[in-house]
């Protein structure tokens, strides 16, 4: 019996899809089944980001429809071995379906797989409703911005209130040269506000805009930092304790002066 | 010309209150009201009448006008008994900010979230910006208070807001509104609370710490 996880911010364009898409496939590589679900109807990206989108056929609305059954609405990642995605409609919008169907449908992955992640719409309506319908556990996203902030606490009051307790955080794009000059929020003051646990940090990388124009996830290019955040974050979320990342890449002259004659680590 | 000014509806926040001009005679009243009640009968219908204001009419002229307004037009005239205890509770200003009811609230109050109590409240945690607090008494956050709370909501000026962490977006206290200056200001380092004095907002730390 596997876990529905639901991945939602709120507020838009702070990287729901993109740390759907990246954390499938990170738990796949770690041996998991894994579906990746797009319940944002009308707006689906979830099957661009996955590089998938010439695969589909049929789609969430037409399973919920009976059109299809559920498997051939499956598409199976030829990549990353375990790795399925069921995307969203195009030609609908969010009424297509109700709270009741999406519970539904997750009660029938949760026997097939081991972790099904749901991408949210952004807002808090029926889109956001319909995705939370269902899931065992929230992911929370934010950037390090004021509006994204306000967005996340709204939403995890809703959360809240729908029984889905303790959300985990994921604070994404950071940039750590920003918080140093203290123009960017920093993780503390993030979680201030927030109170909710930690899940991780990923930092803004240009390998992400690459990947997602590719169609090929971060998370399986070693050399992506964003990439290896999110390798990390799968393993937490398995329960794996992982120390969090020092982003900062940068070193002054004299931490190097001081590493050589080792008064610095 | 039909001649409807002996009836006046005046809107009041508990009611309509029809103003008689008791300079007409109590046919010419009743035919006016007759008039003005069917050219608009939709829009009365279901209509709270909380007063019909006249130094002239008898009680009987009176129960009379009510029946037709009751009856003919579906409206509802409020007995002077319910008025009297409606207007007593409503308007009596919460007292009890030294001794009274409180509500105690446990957790973090999130953006979106609102508290409209007729007492005074406390809130065991944070209250996020976007998260509102409405008291008739006094308001006090045992953590940082970074939304909107509006203390002695109805009327009372010196109901106070306490938090550890004084920051809200809005401070209100009765009908008086603030809020901190703006670009960059000095973050409160300790415990404070907000009062009215003289009709202005005042905060200042309420613990001896030196």
């Amino acid at each position: 019996m596997g876990e529905v996880i639901v991945i939602t911010s709120g507020k838009g364009g702070v990287g729901k899809t993109t740390t759907t898409a990246n954390l499938g496939t990170a738990l796949s590589q770690l041996g998991y089944k894994v579906v990746v679900v797009d319940a944002d109807i009308g707006l689906r990206n979830l099957d661009v980001v996955m590089g998938l989108e010439n695969r589909i056929v049929y789609d969430l609305v037409d399973i919920v429809e009976g059109v299809c059954r559920l498997n051939q609405g499956l598409i199976k990642d030829k990549r990353y071995d375990g790795l399925y995605l069921l995307p969203a409609a195009q030609t609908k919008d969010k009424n297509a379906i109700n709270p009741k169907q999406m519970l539904k449908l997750t009660s029938e992955l949760k026997e097939m797989f081991d972790y099904v992640l749901v991408d949210c719409p952004a807002g808090i309506e029926q889109g956001f409703k319909n995705a939370i319908a269902g899931a065992d556990r929230a992911i929370v996203i934010t950037t390090p911005e004021i509006s994204a902030v306000r967005d996340a606490d709204r939403i995890i009051g809703i959360l809240e209130a729908s029984d889905l307790a303790n959300p985990l955080l994921v604070i994404n794009r950071i940039r750590v040269d920003m918080v140093k000059r203290g123009d960017m929020m920093d993780i503390d003051d993030i979680i201030d506000i927030l109170a909710i646990d930690l899940l991780g940090v990923v930092p803004d990388d240009e390998s992400i805009v690459i990947s997602t124009n590719k169609g090929e996830p971060a998370a399986a290019d070693k050399n992506s930092l964003a990439g290896q955040a999110y390798r990390n974050i799968a393993r937490r979320i398995k329960g794996e304790e992982v120390p969090f990342v020092d982003m900062d890449t940068s070193e002054s002259f004299m931490t190097k002066l001081k590493k050589v004659f080792g008064l610095a680590k | 010309m039909i001649e409807e000014n002996s009836i006046k509806f005046k809107g009041t926040r508990h009611g309509l209150s029809i103003h008689i001009n008791s300079a007409y005679d109590f046919d010419t009243i009743k035919q006016d009201l007759i008039n003005k009640l069917e050219k608009s009968n939709l829009f009365f219908k279901g209509a709270k009448i909380y007063e019909i204001k006249s130094n002239k009419l008898t009680d009987v002229q009176r129960k009379e006008l009510e029946k037709i307004m009751t009856e003919k037009y579906n409206m509802h005239v409020i007995n002077s008994e319910k008025k009297k205890k409606d207007t007593k509770a409503e308007n009596q200003i919460f007292q009890g900010i030294v001794e009274g009811k409180t509500k105690f609230i446990t957790g973090t109050l999130r953006s979106g979230q609102k508290i409209d109590y007729d007492g005074n409240v406390v809130i065991l945690g944070d209250v996020n910006p976007g998260a509102q607090i409405i008291a008739r008494g006094n308001i006090i956050v045992m953590g940082s208070l970074r939304g909107i709370a509006h203390a002695g909501s109805n009327g009372n000026t010196k109901a106070c807001v306490a938090a550890f962490h004084l920051d809200p977006t809005q401070l209100r206290i009765a009908d008086i509104i603030a809020r901190a200056p703006d670009g960059d200001y000095d973050r409160p380092t300790g415990p404070e609370i907000a009062r009215l004095k003289d009709n202005m907002l005042y905060i200042e730390p309420y613990t001896n710490k030196k």
